[in-house]
């Protein structure tokens, strides 16, 4: 560790005012209170500072992706397996460092290429702006890989991250004054962009269309099995189908993208987010609630209007839960805490209206199932006005109390 | 500047009568122009579907009047199948549609490609081009955000497919816009039409189990366009569409 | 050339431009712009209208009554766009397919009714003309860096002929669907108003 600190502090002249690589300045900072508590101090008062900065609560998130990030990539491995050896495998059978090696070495590729492409992008308008590189990326950079098909081409994964960087973040004065997540950014850009490598059904599963894939392998997910063939779980979890139940969904053995499937890993890094108050519980109730009573909404137009048992609209509360990534990005999404609603009422208000428009977009919408991802920037742009909104109720309220009004 | 009452009504009206003049003239004296304009570009699409011509050939005006010399435009009747005697540009089955009194409502059986209303008089091209006899039939149905419009052409003996083509739409670019793309395009020459219980060509979702002598292989990620020019194909076909003509037309040869 | 016609001339290119300043005319450089050919056909219809509007508009304004002034410059405009649109019919009939509506939708682009309200009321009927046909370069600068960059990005090509050989015709390009959709616009707008504004910082407005 000596050494550590050694070679740091050898080299930090050489980027402190006056040096050689002065305008390197970031590069070095961030490599050294990454590995280190940062050395300087308050300088002007109020001097009484939290312990927790930007740092350690980014580090919180990183440490709740850890099951869902585990666990995805062991799925890549399993769904693997699946379509190539046996559609029915129980996913107690299989061999798991095999599919938990497989997983790694499709995941790893895409986390590296983030981020070595968007920390690239972080360092130059770091460098340009003079300021220092933020924490903010190492969350975005573990979120945006765990978004992404298994067979994502890494050129696409490089172009998405920078544009999320760029245009999510850095065109808005970076870390702090972005609007939009930087991680969803990147993820609509490419789903717009470049539809081919991440809608459809055949992306969802490792190597899909390779020669080595069994009769009966789909690799359709969940969400676009109801989107196809309407509320029909029985038939999603016949054999000869999708052979998917409910369990199956709630615990993530399902195909789709690399770190999002599991609801149990995710509300597992709920808990971890909650517990240091690092995530919002009250967005990711909001999101709950909103898409419950959305939910509801639906199933009794579906009800009320004849529409039958096994329309869409009369999927239950309990499957949209479980499928179609609601609780990853509600989760971890969601709950960014420079785009989301910052006032207590506005979290909720935020949270209700992403659950509630996610269902919107995934029932009624007929083109773009991905309806967690499109509500959460949708809502992204309206949670400043939220909480204007919600301040200047607070406002009228307490100068109604005083008389004032 | 005040102006009288008087002055202003006088000056609305000469506006009028100068900009009306204006409008009313260019659209007089370009009318003809635009006609065969029009013209010139259905017959383009023609012969392109009847695969008469190579995909990137510029085909000027004097190329698509040689090649329409053995090629008919007729107008029929879409329920008797029968030959209406008028000249086939005057007749335009889009708008026709629109309209109460030149068209019926699509029978319930082909609501699936959202046609809600179907003109009586059709316009078919019968390419005489020895070694390439075939029909060329204007097709138009929704996908997932607009009605597409597009050719079919089948075989004399209508027993296969010579080509389709779709000229205007609006769906989603590289997934249900991939309708134009001329590889997804180059399956439909060959396909059976007729099976043994109507109409058996179609469309049907990507990489699911299909019947390879009248079926293909729909776009992947865009299984609402996919439908959509599959019900298209079926209506038009069927005896709703053109279905009494191209009976009557293999009759009578 | 006296500071005056420069100043007609040259500010609505780069200081006083319709649409990365003043934000009009938005919706056409979002329609048209996915190919450069429609974009220069659009470009054209433009100038031709309004020039030809701020003109005679200019020439009639001492004869034009305070009471119906917009609706005679909106007569006066129409007329112009359908005549605009019947000779694109009638000559360049492909381009005017792509363009569909939007050549009759120039009635509506406010940069056409702003200059003839703002400077045509107000101007000789030269200085009118100069104006009108310098405000429509500055849109159609923009249009066609914008069609540009959609037309090489979104399909590989230039004016319709390949540059990026892409993917469905056996090269490497993959076309970016993002820029056929019509945010691709407002990306690229968006970021020309970016290095515009970076690079004349006088023209950033107060926070």
């Amino acid at each position: 560790m000596k050494i550590l600190r050694d070679t740091l502090d050898k080299f930090e002249p050489l980027f402190t005012k006056g040096g050689k690589l002065e305008k390197l300045y970031p590069v070095y900072e961030a490599a050294d209170t990454f590995l280190y508590t940062p050395g300087h101090r308050t300088a002007s008062g109020p001097s009484v500072r939290d312990g927790i900065d930007l740092k350690r609560m980014m580090i919180m998130v990183v440490i709740a992706l850890v099951p869902a990030t585990l666990f995805g990539m062991w799925n890549v491995g399993f769904q693997h397996l699946r379509a190539t050896q046996d559609w029915n495998l129980a996913p107690t059978a299989a061999p798991f460092f095999e599919c938990l090696l497989y997983g790694a070495i499709k995941f790893i590729p895409v986390y590296a290429v983030t981020i070595v492409a968007g920390g690239t992008a972080e360092a130059i308008f770091s460098i340009l702006r003079k300021h220092e590189i933020n924490e903010g990326f190492l969350v975005t950079s573990l979120l945006f890989p765990l978004t992404l098909p298994p067979d994502i081409p890494l050129w696409q994964v490089a172009v998405g991250i920078i544009f999320g960087v760029v245009i999510g973040k850095e065109i808005f004065g970076g870390t702090g004054m972005n609007i939009l997540n930087p991680a969803l950014t990147a993820r609509i850009f490419l789903y717009f962009a470049y539809p081919v490598d991440i809608s459809g059904d055949r992306v969802w599963v490792s190597g899909s269309g390779s020669g080595e894939w069994i009769d009966g392998a789909t690799g359709a997910t969940p969400l676009a099995f109801f989107y196809s063939n309407g509320n029909a779980p029985e038939a999603m979890a016949a054999a000869d189908s999708l052979s998917i139940g409910w369990f199956d969904a709630f615990m993530g053995w399902i195909p789709g993208s690399m770190g999002e499937t599991s609801t149990l890993m995710c509300l597992l890094g709920a808990g971890i987010l909650i517990f240091s108050k690092v995530g919002s519980w009250r967005i990711m109730a909001g999101c709950g609630l909103g898409m419950l009573a959305f939910t509801l909404l639906l199933n009794f137009v579906a009800f009320a209007a004849g529409l039958g048992a096994d329309h869409y609209t009369a999927v239950s509360p309990a499957w949209h839960f479980v499928i179609g990534s609601f609780a990853f990005g509600s989760i971890f999404m969601a709950t960014d805490p420079v785009s989301a609603a910052q006032t207590n009422t506005g979290r909720w208000i935020y949270g209700f209206m992403i659950g509630a428009l996610t269902i919107l977009v995934r029932v009624l919408n007929p083109a773009y199932p991905a309806g967690i991802m499109l509500a959460i920037v949708f809502m992204n742009v309206f949670a400043p006005l939220i909480d204007h909104y919600v301040m200047k109720a607070n406002i009228r309220r307490r100068e109604v109390r005083l008389g004032l009004q | 500047m005040d102006f009288s009452n008087k002055y202003v009504l006088g000056f609305a009206l000469l506006l009028c009568v100068v900009c009306s003049a204006l409008v009313s003239s260019t659209a007089v004296a370009l009318k003809e122009r635009q006609d065969a304009n029009k013209e010139l570009d259905q017959r383009r699409q023609v012969i392109r579907v009847a695969g008469l011509a190579q995909p990137g050939d510029a085909l000027p005006k004097e190329t698509v009047d040689t090649l329409f010399e053995s090629i008919q435009g007729r107008v029929i009747d879409r329920e008797t199948g029968d030959y209406i005697d008028v000249p086939v540009a005057s007749v335009d089955p889009i708008k026709e549609s629109k309209d109460a009194e030149m068209s019926a409502k699509t029978p319930s059986e082909f609501k699936a490609a959202q046609v809600s209303r179907l003109s009586n008089r059709l316009q078919v091209f019968e390419v005489k081009t020895p070694g390439k006899e075939c029909l060329v039939l204007p097709i138009h149905g929704k996908g997932l955000w607009s009605t597409m419009y597009g050719y079919l052409a089948v075989k004399n003996d209508l027993s296969e497919v010579v080509g389709i083509t779709f000229y205007a739409h609006g769906e989603t670019p590289g997934l249900g816009g991939e309708i134009d793309n001329p590889s997804w395009k180059a399956q439909f020459p060959g396909k059976s039409v007729f099976g043994a219980d109507g109409v058996g060509l179609g469309v049907v979702k990507a990489s699911a189990p299909r019947d390879a002598d009248y079926e293909v292989d729909g776009l992947s990620g865009a299984t609402i366009t996919t439908k959509g020019v599959d019900a298209t194909i079926k209506l038009w076909l069927g005896p709703a569409g053109y279905g009494p003509y191209l009976e009557q037309f293999k009759t009578q040869g | 050339m006296d500071k005056a016609t420069r100043g007609i001339l040259l500010d609505p290119l780069h200081e006083q431009n319709p649409i990365t300043l003043q934000v009009l005319g938005i919706c056409s450089a979002l329609a048209v712009t996915t190919k450069l050919e429609t974009a220069f056909v659009m470009s054209a219809a433009l100038t031709f209208v309004l020039v030809c509007s701020n003109t005679t508009i200019s020439l009639l304004r001492n004869k034009i009554p305070g009471s119906i002034r917009i609706i005679t410059q909106l007569a006066i405009i129409a007329s112009l766009v359908i005549v605009a649109d019947q000779v694109l019919k009638a000559f360049l009939f492909d381009t005017s397919k792509a363009l569909s509506v939007f050549v009759g939708l120039i009635i509506t682009n406010c940069i056409v009714m702003g200059r003839a309200e703002a400077f045509a009321m107000a101007n000789p009927p030269m200085a009118s003309a100069l104006d009108g046909f310098a405000n429509s370069m500055g849109y159609s600068v923009v249009l066609i860096y914008v069609a540009l960059f959609r037309e090489l990005l979104g399909s590989g090509k230039v004016l319709g002929s390949p540059v990026f050989a892409s993917v469905s015709d056996g090269g490497w390009y993959v076309p970016n669907g993002l820029m056929v959709l019509s945010p691709g616009a407002f990306f690229l707008i968006g970021l020309l108003i970016w290095v515009q504004r970076s690079m004349t910082p006088t023209l950033q407005e107060a926070d």
